[in-house]
């Protein structure tokens, strides 16, 4: 093969692929510059592939963009919704102390009236 | 990286493990959107989009394939629709004229060369669509002909045609180009 046969295929060998590999690769170990052309398709391929980690930052608040988009769907993942906020935490403690303090209220107010309202006990009159 | 356990909690339904996907791609989604449409606002709609299929196509996928190339699928499935709505596509399949080499540069050992991501992404960047876009879905994020062929509806042949077009003006943009010596 000859230069102007091996070029056309070198994109496509640039990344393995090559039909007529055999006589392309005898002529690439002769050609220095047909080698070097393939070695710059290559370079091209493989800095093609690694562009997938160079990322770009989307505009601020995306990601709480996206999230909120997805729609729910079962009772658990409310459930744990529910259970990671800490607005819920916080209305869960107040209202756990406002249970308890109102209770020992309660009691304290049941014994006084319980007190209070007892009979007097006294000796039985017997006839 | 996604692995199968946070994947297998998705399929069970459960919310949070997908979030936590999101989470974990959407920096790459995002990415691959913008490089597909070219708009920030445009790319933003395109990964809602996808992760929206994403969310309702978990439960079929199997796992026999990399998450991360089917997430790449969808992600270009939901750029085309994009397209196809905002009548871009048309862009897209167009065939670029074939332009002749523009310059001769002097032989350089490939050794001593390199290749500059910035200069690698203006290239990339002034490519025409039609070739921009099969060059980014197959080399940068691995699908195959074919399945650019379908999402393109273009046969396989020509999405072939055009990755050889857009590799070779990209390694001409870079390197320049040479004339071809009979040996």
């Amino acid at each position: 093969m000859r230069c102007e046969d091996v070029r056309p295929l070198l994109p496509e060998m640039a990344e393995g692929n090559l039909r007529e590999a055999g006589e392309a690769e005898q002529h690439l170990v002769s050609c220095e510059s047909c080698s070097a052309e393939l070695g710059r398709y290559r370079m091209v391929v493989a800095e093609l592939a690694a562009l997938t980690e160079v990322l770009s930052e989307p505009l601020p608040g995306f990601l709480e963009r996206v999230i909120s988009q997805i729609p729910e769907r079962n009772w658990r993942t409310v459930a744990h919704r529910v259970a990671s906020d800490e607005r819920v935490h916080y209305a869960a403690f107040s209202l756990g102390g406002l249970v308890v303090g109102a209770s020992a209220i309660a009691l304290l107010w049941w014994r006084v009236a319980r007190r209070t309202l007892a009979p007097v006990e006294g000796p039985t009159a017997t006839a | 990286m996604v692995t199968h356990e946070l994947l297998a909690a998705c399929r069970r339904g459960d919310q949070v493990a997908f979030e936590e996907v999101v989470r974990r791609t959407y920096r790459h989604v995002y990415t691959q959107a913008f490089r597909l449409v070219g708009d920030r606002q445009e790319a933003e709609d395109v990964a809602q989009d996808a992760y929206l299929r994403v969310h309702r196509g978990l439960s079929g996928f199997r796992g026999d394939a990399q998450f991360e190339t089917w997430l790449y699928r969808i992600v270009s499935n939901a750029a085309m629709s994009h397209l196809r709505k905002r009548k871009r596509f048309g862009e897209l399949i167009v065939e670029s004229p074939e332009e002749p080499p523009r310059e001769f540069p002097s032989p350089v050992r490939v050794e001593e060369e390199a290749v500059d991501r910035d200069s690698l992404t203006n290239a990339l960047d002034s490519l025409p669509a039609s070739l921009r876009v099969v060059v980014i879905l197959k080399d940068v994020y691995g699908l195959s002909c074919r399945e650019i062929g379908d999402q393109l509806g273009v046969s396989e042949g020509a999405v072939k045609v055009r990755l050889h077009r857009a590799r070779r003006k990209l390694k001409e943009m870079l390197f320049g180009s040479e004339v071809v010596d009979e040996m």
